[in-house]
C-alpha cells in the first residue's frame, strides 16, 4: 500500500525493503570501525568556522577554515584536504565521517525549506495562521507590530472531514472521497513535501494513516507524505503539527545536502559512512537524519556538551558546564551526574532574550535535544552604541567580512577585536589568519570609543565584559534559573573564543574550576568522535499513576523500543536502552521526565516513579506534595556505544622560545608571560596573569589563578584564594 | 566599569530573576486559566514601592497591580513590623488589586536587618467563591458578589502557613484543593524570586545598581515624551453594559516634564462588574503611552515616574466600594482606546484603529463541577502603514500562546470543540484592513453553565481615516440542528443542555484609510488566503 513512499519517509512501517536491506549494510559497516577503525574524521560546521579533526593511528589531526556559507562543502573539503595532508593519511582509510551541522537551523530560520502542503481536521484550518505565539514585551507595545507569515500559508492548507475523540475512537469516519478531492489540489500545487497533522491522532493513527497513502497515491512517486502520529505521537495539536510540518520542510533540503556532502567526499576518496549529529547526542546514519531532520537541529551545539562530557569524565568530574563560545554565538549545556540534560521542547527561531529560547516566540518542535542555552554573543558579535548605551551582538561579523582584525573588509568592531586589543590573542592568529591591532584599534575608536566619550583601551575591556556579561546569562539559564547553584561545577570551556573568557565568567558565577580540553578550539568536532548511534521514540500515554496497567505501558514501551531498532536497524545485544515516563500531578499541566529501569514494568516500578517524581518536584519548587500523579508519555530511547577512537597522549613538547605581552588585567596593562601549549610538557603549572596560546584559541588565566597541562594536553585552572 | 554597563548587566539579572519566579508559578499552579496556557505575573519592587523589574509573562496590568497594592500592604504591615519569612497577600479591588480571583503575594527581602525590596506574583486562581465559579459572574451588582474580599493579611510567617487564614480560604471556594495549590504556587514562587535577590544584593551594590536603572529608565521615558508635540488632545470611546453604553473620557495633556492623563469627563461607576480599578486603569495607561515611545524601554518605575494619571473616584476607571470591578478590561481596552485615539490627533499618521479585544467565556459543569475557563481574542486594528494583525492580543499585550489547545482540553473536560477558526471577511476595510476575529464552538457532553464577557460586540471596533469598522462578533448558543441563538455579551451561568454548543465569535479589527486606494494585490492576496471573499 504504502510501496510508492520515499525511502526517507520517517513511517518506520513504511521503509521499503530495499531500504532496510541497505540500512542493514550501512549499520554492519557503522559497526565494523569499531574494531577496525584506521582513521576517524569529525566536522562541525559553526557560522564562522568550520572545524575538522582526524584520528589516525592515534594521532589527533585537526583544521579550522571560514565557513563557506553558499555552500558549506567548500569550506568543509578544504579542512578535510588539509587534515589529511598534515597527516599523511589516504582518504581511503577513513572509515568513519561524523559531521554537526547546522543547516537544519538555517533552512527554518532562513525560510529556505521544501514547499510544504498542511492538510488537518475539519474546522481547524486556521491553526498555523493563529499559532501560539507570545508577544514579547518590545512587540507589546508597537503599533506597528505584525506577526510572521505562518509556516504554511493559508493556500496549502487543506481540511479533511473527519474526527477522533481524546481516547482515539472514532466519531466521524474520514470521509475518503473529500480525502480523494484534497489529494488532487495538493498534487495541483506541485509541492515538495506533505504534511499531516489530525486532531487527537497519537491515539488512533488510523485516519492519518489512510489520507496518507490517499495523497501519496496522487503525488509524484517520492514525494514526502509526512505523519504527525509517526513524527511525534503525543498530545498537543499545535506543536505535534509544527514538528511534522518542519519534518517535512526540513527534511528535502537536509536530504539533498547529505547527497551532495557524499558526493563531494566520494570526489576525495572518502566512502566511509556518514554520521549525523542529532540534538540530543547521539548521531544518526545519513539515511535516517534526511527523514528525521527536525531531530539534527541542535547538532552543534549538542556536539560540545557531548565533548565536555567526555572530558569531564576523564577528569574524574560528573558535575559540569559545557561553554561553548565560536564565532556567532555562546552555548551552555548542563552535565549533572556525568550526563547532559536532556529536554523535550525547545523553540526554532525564537526571539532572542535570556537564552534565547523563549517559549511561544518561535516554532515549537517537540523532539528530545540537550537541554542548552544559547546567546548571540561570540567572538564576531558587533559592538554598537545605541543611545549612548554599549551593545554586544547578537549581529556577528561572521565569516565574511569577519572582525575587522582579521583584515577582510570587516570595518566594525567585535568581541574578538576587543580581545585582541586588550592583549588576550596572539596576532600572529592561526592557520592562514593574521590578525591585525590596528585595524582592531581603529574599528573600536571609531564605533565604541568615540560615541561613549572614552579611550580605545576602556572601550574594548567594556565589549569584552559586556560579552562576558552576557555569556553569563547563558550559563544563568542551565543553572541559577533551575535552581542550581552553579559554585560546585566546573566549567569546560570548548570553541575558538572560550577560553579566552572562560575564567572571567567562572568568576562571575564563583566557579572554581575551568577545565580546557586540547584542541578545545575545535572541541565540538572532537566531541563528534564519542558519539553514541542513538534514537528516541515517545507516545502519549495518559493515565493516573495510581490505576495505571503496568502491562499496557510495558506493551507501549516495548513497541517503541522495537520501533527505534528498527531505526537503526540494530538487532545488537549492545543496545543500552533507556525508558523513561512524563509525569505530574493530576490537574497540573507541566511534566518531569523521570527514567525507569531495564525491567519489565511492574506496579513497583510505576510507584518507584513516582516517588522519584515527589522527590523531583521538591528540589525544583520546594514543595513538598504527595497528591495524585498521573502519566503523560512514554519514552524510549535506544542507542549503540562508540567506541572511539584510541587517542594517544600529547604530542612531545616543541620548544619554543618565552615570550611576553602586553595584556589588560586589574583595569591596566601588564606585561605577563606568554605561553605555547604545544611547548610546554605534562605537569607544567601556569600562574596567572599570563595567556597560554595554541593554534585555535587563546587562554587567558586572570590573577589568582593557576593552571595545569595533564597528559592529554588539557589545562585545569583553579582559583586560588578560597574566597569565591 | 561604568554606570550604564553596570545597569545593563544588572538589568538582565533582575528580570531573570523575575522570570524565575514565574516560571515557578507556572509548573507548580493548578488555576484552570494557568494549566491551560496562561502566563504567571512577578515582579521586583522595593521597599518604598517603586517597580524595578517583572518577568516577560507579565501583562502590564498585572504589573500595575503589583506596583499599586504594595503600598497598601506597607500601611497594613508597617516595614518595622515585618520578619524574614513573612508573605503577605490580598486580592482588593480597592487597594490596587484587580479582582477576587486575582491573588497577589508579596514577600518581603531582608537586608541588613530590614525589608529592602519585595518579590510579588500574582495568578488568576482556580476559585474564591462568589457568584460564578471561576470568578466571572456578570451579573453581581456589588464586589461582594464576585468573590471573598482579602484585605492585605500575613498569610506565612517563617514558622509557615497561617492555619487560620488558609482554612478559610479554602472554606470559600469551590476547589479548595486547587486554590490552595495556586496559593503554594505563588509563594513558592515568590521565595526563589526572593533567594535569589538576596544572592545579587550579596554581589554587588544592589540599591545603587537599581537606583542608577530606574534613573536611566526614566531618563530615556522623558526623552521619548519630549518627542510628542506640546499641547492637550482628547479622545473618547465606549464600554458596552446591556442596552447601555458608558463612556471613558480622557485629555491627554503633553508638557515640558511628561504628560498628564486626566479622565475628568468619564461616565460614574455602575453596579455591574464593568467598572475599573485603579490599578487597572493605571495599566492600561501606561500600555497606550508605551505604544508611543521606544517600545524597548524596560517596564519599571522610571516610565511611571513621568507620567501623572488623574482618575476620579466613584467614575468608570476608579471605582469604590462596593462597585465591582471584575470586568475592567472592557473599560481598560476603552481607555487605551480613548488615549490612542488623543495621540492620534497629536501624532496623524501614527495611529491605529480600534481594535476586537479579548472576550473571555467559561464553561462549568451543572451536575458536578468542572471548569474551562479560557478566552479568545479580537482583530488587531489596521494602522497607518498596515494591516491588523488577526486574532493576536491587541491593548492587552500578550499573545496566543495562552489560548489552550483543543486536545489537552478534550482529554481533560466533557466538551468537544468542533471549530476553532479565523472569520473571513470579519477585518473591517480599508487602505489597510483590520485584523480578522474568530470563531470558536465547543459542544458540551453533558449540561453545563456559560459565563461569558465581551466587548465591541453590538458596536464593533471602528475604523479610522476612512476605514470601515470590523465585523461584530458574540456569543451564541448552537442547538444540536444547528440553529443559533445569541447569548447576552455579558451572560451569567446561561444554561447549555448536553449536545449543545457555546460559540464564542470575536470581533474584527478596524480598517484604516478609503477602502478604495486598497493596493490590488493586498486584495488579490487576501481573496486567495481566504480572509476575504471577495
Amino acid at each position: 500500500m504504502y510501496s510508492n513512499l520515499p525511502r526517507w519517509y520517517p513511517g518506520g512501517t513504511q521503509v521499503s525493503l530495499t531500504a532496510v536491506r541497505r540500512l542493514l549494510t550501512l549499520t554492519k559497516r557503522a559497526l565494523g570501525w569499531v574494531e577496525v577503525c584506521v582513521a576517524a574524521l569529525a566536522s562541525d560546521i559553526g557560522g564562522t568556522f568550520t572545524d575538522v579533526v582526524l584520528v589516525a593511528d592515534g594521532r589527533v589531526h585537526v583544521a579550522k577554515t571560514l565557513t563557506t556559507p553558499d555552500d558549506p562543502t567548500e569550506g568543509l573539503v578544504r579542512g578535510i584536504r588539509r587534515v589529511l595532508a598534515d597527516a599523511g593519511v589516504a582518504a581511503a582509510s577513513v572509515d568513519r565521517f561524523t559531521h554537526a551541522t547546522t543547516l537544519a537551523t538555517n533552512v527554518i530560520l532562513e525560510r529556505r525549506g521544501a514547499d510544504v502542503a498542511f492538510v488537518t481536521t475539519r474546522g481547524f484550518g486556521s491553526m498555523l495562521a493563529l499559532g501560539r505565539q507570545a508577544r514579547v514585551e518590545e512587540e507589546r507595545y508597537d503599533l506597528a507590530f505584525s506577526p510572521g507569515e505562518p509556516p504554511v500559508p493559508a493556500t496549502r492548507t487543506f481540511e479533511v472531514p473527519e474526527r477522533l475523540a481524546a481516547d482515539g475512537t472514532v466519531l466521524t469516519p474520514l470521509d475518503e472521497s473529500a480525502a480523494r478531492r484534497v489529494a488532487e489540489r495538493v498534487a495541483d500545487l506541485g509541492v515538495a513535501a506533505v504534511a499531516i497533522c489530525l486532531l487527537h491522532s497519537h491515539a488512533n493513527d488510523a485516519h492519518e494513516k489512510r489520507l496518507a497513502s490517499l495523497i501519496a497515491e496522487r503525488l509524484p512517486e517520492g514525494t514526502p507524505v509526512v505523519v504527525s502520529s509517526e513524527v511525534w505521537p503525543e498530545l498537543g495539536e499545535y506543536e505535534r503539527a509544527t514538528t511534522t510540518l518542519m519534518s517535512a520542510y526540513v527534511g528535502p533540503v537536509m536530504g539533498s545536502y547529505l547527497r551532495r556532502l557524499r558526493d563531494r567526499l566520494a570526489e576525495l576518496g572518502i566512502t566511509a559512512p556518514v554520521h549525523v549529529m542529532e540534538s540530543a547526542g547521539g548521531v544518526l546514519p545519513a539515511e535516517l537524519a534526511a527523514s528525521r531532520a527536525v531531530y539534527t537541529i541542535e547538532s552543534g551545539p549538542a556536539a560540545g556538551v557531548v565533548a565536555a562530557t567526555r572530558e569531564g569524565a576523564r577528569h574524574g568530574l560528573a558535575d559540569l558546564i559545557s561553554f561553548d563560545m565560536g564565532g556567532t554565538t555562546a552555548k551552555a549545556g548542563l552535565v549533572r551526574g556525568g550526563r547532559p540534560g536532556v529536554t523535550h521542547e525547545f523553540q526554532v527561531g525564537g526571539k532572542g532574550s535570556f537564552g534565547g529560547r523563549r517559549p511561544g516566540t518561535g516554532v515549537p518542535i517537540k523532539v528530545p535535544a540537550i537541554d542548552l542555552a544559547e546567546v548571540g554573543s561570540g567572538g564576531g558579535s558587533i559592538a554598537w552604541v545605541e543611545a549612548g548605551a554599549l551593545r554586544v551582538g547578537p549581529r556577528s561579523a561572521g565569516a565574511a567580512p569577519g572582525p575587522a582584525c582579521y583584515g577582510r573588509g570587516g570595518a566594525l568592531p567585535t568581541v574578538t577585536d576587543a580581545d585582541l586589543v586588550l592583549g588576550y590573542l596572539d596576532p600572529e592568529g592561526f592557520g592562514d589568519l593574521r590578525l591585525r591591532p590596528d585595524l582592531a584599534e581603529e574599528a573600536i575608536a571609531r564605533h565604541v570609543a568615540k560615541p561613549l566619550g572614552v579611550d580605545v583601551v576602556e572601550a574594548a575591556a567594556a565589549v569584552h565584559d559586556i560579552a562576558g556579561a552576557q555569556m553569563g546569562t547563558a550559563v544563568h539559564v542551565v543553572t541559577v534559573r533551575r535552581g542550581i547553584d552553579p559554585r560546585g561545577f566546573t566549567l569546560v570551556a570548548l570553541g575558538g573564543a572560550a577560553p579566552t573568557h572562560a575564567a572571567g565568567l567562572a568568576e562571575r558565577f564563583g566557579i572554581r574550576r575551568v577545565l580546557v580540553p586540547a584542541r578545545c578550539g575545535v572541541g565540538s568536532a572532537a566531541g563528534l568522535l564519542h558519539a553514541d548511534l542513538a534514537i528516541e521514540r515517545s507516545r502519549t500515554f495518559l493515565a493516573p499513576a495510581t490505576t495505571a496497567d503496568p502491562v499496557a505501558l510495558e506493551a507501549v514501551l516495548a513497541d517503541l523500543e522495537n520501533a527505534c531498532r528498527a531505526d537503526l536497524g540494530l538487532r545488537d545485544a549492545r543496545c543500552r536502552v533507556t525508558r523513561s515516563v512524563g509525569l505530574r500531578f493530576a490537574g497540573q499541566a507541566h511534566a518531569f521526565t523521570v527514567e525507569l529501569g531495564p525491567e519489565a514494568v511492574t506496579r513497583e516500578v510505576v510507584d518507584a516513579a513516582v516517588a522519584e517524581f515527589y522527590a523531583r518536584y521538591r528540589e525544583s519548587y520546594g514543595i513538598d506534595l504527595r497528591d495524585p500523579a498521573e502519566l503523560t508519555v512514554a519514552r524510549a530511547r535506544v542507542s549503540l556505544p562508540a567506541d572511539a577512537a584510541h587517542v594517544r597522549g600529547a604530542d612531545p613538547p616543541r620548544p619554543a622560545p618565552d615570550r611576553t605581552r602586553r595584556a589588560w588585567f586589574g583595569g591596566a596593562f601588564r606585561e605577563v608571560p606568554v605561553r605555547e601549549r604545544a611547548a610546554c610538557a605534562p605537569g607544567e603549572r601556569f600562574t596567572g596573569p599570563c595567556v597560554v596560546t595554541e593554534p585555535q584559541a587563546s587562554l587567558v588565566v586572570p590573577p589568582g589563578w593557576s593552571g595545569v597541562l595533564d597528559d592529554h594536553g588539557a589545562v585545569s585552572l583553579e582559583r586560588e584564594n578560597a574566597d569565591a | 566599569m561604568r554606570d550604564d554597563l553596570i545597569a545593563e548587566i544588572l538589568r538582565n539579572a533582575l528580570r531573570v530573576t523575575a522570570e524565575e519566579a514565574s516560571i515557578v508559578v507556572v509548573r507548580s499552579a493548578y488555576s484552570t486559566f494557568i494549566v491551560e496556557g496562561a502566563d504567571a505575573a512577578a515582579a521586583i519592587l522595593d521597599a518604598n514601592g517603586r517597580l524595578v523589574a517583572h518577568s516577560l509573562s507579565t501583562a502590564i496590568i498585572q504589573c500595575a497591580s503589583l506596583r499599586s497594592a504594595l503600598p497598601y500592604v506597607i500601611e497594613a504591615y508597617p516595614l518595622a513590623d515585618m520578619s524574614p519569612g513573612d508573605v503577605f497577600c490580598l486580592n482588593d479591588v480597592y487597594q490596587g488589586g484587580v479582582h477576587a480571583n486575582d491573588l497577589l503575594v508579596f514577600r518581603p527581602v531582608f537586608l541588613d536587618g530590614s525589608p529592602a525590596y519585595f518579590t510579588g506574583t500574582l495568578i488568576h486562581v482556580a476559585d474564591l467563591s462568589g457568584l460564578s465559579a471561576g470568578g466571572m459572574a456578570s451579573d453581581a451588582t456589588d464586589v461582594f458578589l464576585e468573590g471573598l474580599q482579602l484585605p492585605p493579611v500575613r498569610i506565612a510567617t517563617a514558622a509557615g502557613w497561617d492555619e487560620g487564614l488558609t482554612r478559610v480560604l479554602a472554606a470559600n471556594s469551590r476547589t479548595p484543593d486547587k486554590l490552595l495549590g495556586d496559593l503554594r504556587a505563588l509563594v513558592a514562587g515568590a521565595n526563589v524570586a526572593a533567594r535569589r535577590l538576596e544572592a545579587l544584593a550579596a554581589e554587588q551594590d544592589l540599591a545603587a545598581g537599581i537606583d542608577g536603572y530606574l534613573a536611566h529608565t526614566e531618563a530615556r521615558m522623558r526623552e521619548e515624551l519630549a518627542r510628542l508635540p506640546r499641547g492637550t488632545y482628547e479622545g473618547e470611546y465606549a464600554v458596552e453594559d446591556g442596552d447601555d453604553r458608558h463612556w471613558v473620557r480622557v485629555a491627554v495633556t503633553v508638557h515640558d516634564d511628561g504628560v498628564l492623563v486626566d479622565f475628568t469627563g468619564t461616565d460614574p461607576q455602575v453596579a455591574t462588574p464593568v467598572n475599573s480599578g485603579f490599578s487597572q486603569t493605571l495599566g492600561g495607561v501606561m500600555y497606550a503611552l508605551r505604544c508611543f515611545v521606544d517600545p524597548s524601554l524596560p517596564m519599571n518605575e522610571g516610565c511611571f515616574a513621568p507620567v501623572d494619571v488623574r482618575m476620579p473616584e466613584g467614575s468608570l476607571v476608579n471605582c469604590t466600594k462596593p462597585h465591582p470591578g471584575g470586568g475592567r478590561w472592557g473599560t481598560v481596552a476603552a481607555a487605551e482606546e480613548a488615549i490612542f485615539a488623543a495621540l492620534t490627533r497629536a501624532l496623524p499618521g501614527r495611529g491605529a484603529a480600534a481594535s476586537g479585544i479579548l472576550q473571555a467565556f467559561s464553561i462549568s459543569g451543572a451536575a458536578r463541577p468542572w471548569l474551562h475557563m479560557a478566552f479568545e481574542l479580537g482583530g488587531m486594528g489596521a494602522r497607518y502603514g498596515r494591516d491588523g494583525p488577526d486574532a493576536t492580543g491587541a491593548l492587552f499585550g500578550g499573545g496566543r500562546n495562552i489560548i489552550p489547545q483543543v486536545e489537552p482540553i478534550e482529554a481533560r473536560l466533557p466538551v468537544r470543540i468542533e471549530e476553532v477558526a479565523l472569520i473571513p471577511d470579519s477585518g473591517g476595510r480599508g487602505r489597510r484592513r483590520g485584523g480578522l476575529g474568530t470563531r470558536t464552538v465547543i459542544r458540551v457532553l453533558e449540561d453545563a453553565r456559560a459565563d461569558t464577557r465581551g466587548d465591541r460586540l453590538r458596536h464593533p471596533p471602528a475604523g479610522a481615516a476612512g476605514g470601515g469598522h470590523g465585523r461584530g462578533g458574540g456569543y451564541y448558543r448552537e442547538r444540536p440542528d444547528g440553529t443559533r441563538e445569541p447569548l447576552p455579551s455579558k451572560a451569567t451561568r446561561s444554561p447549555l443542555r448536553a449536545g449543545e454548543a457555546l460559540v464564542v465569535e470575536t470581533s474584527g479589527g478596524g480598517g484604516y484609510g478609503d477602502p478604495a486606494e486598497r493596493d490590488p494585490e493586498a486584495v488579490r492576496r487576501d481573496v486567495s488566503d481566504g480572509r476575504t471573499t471577495r
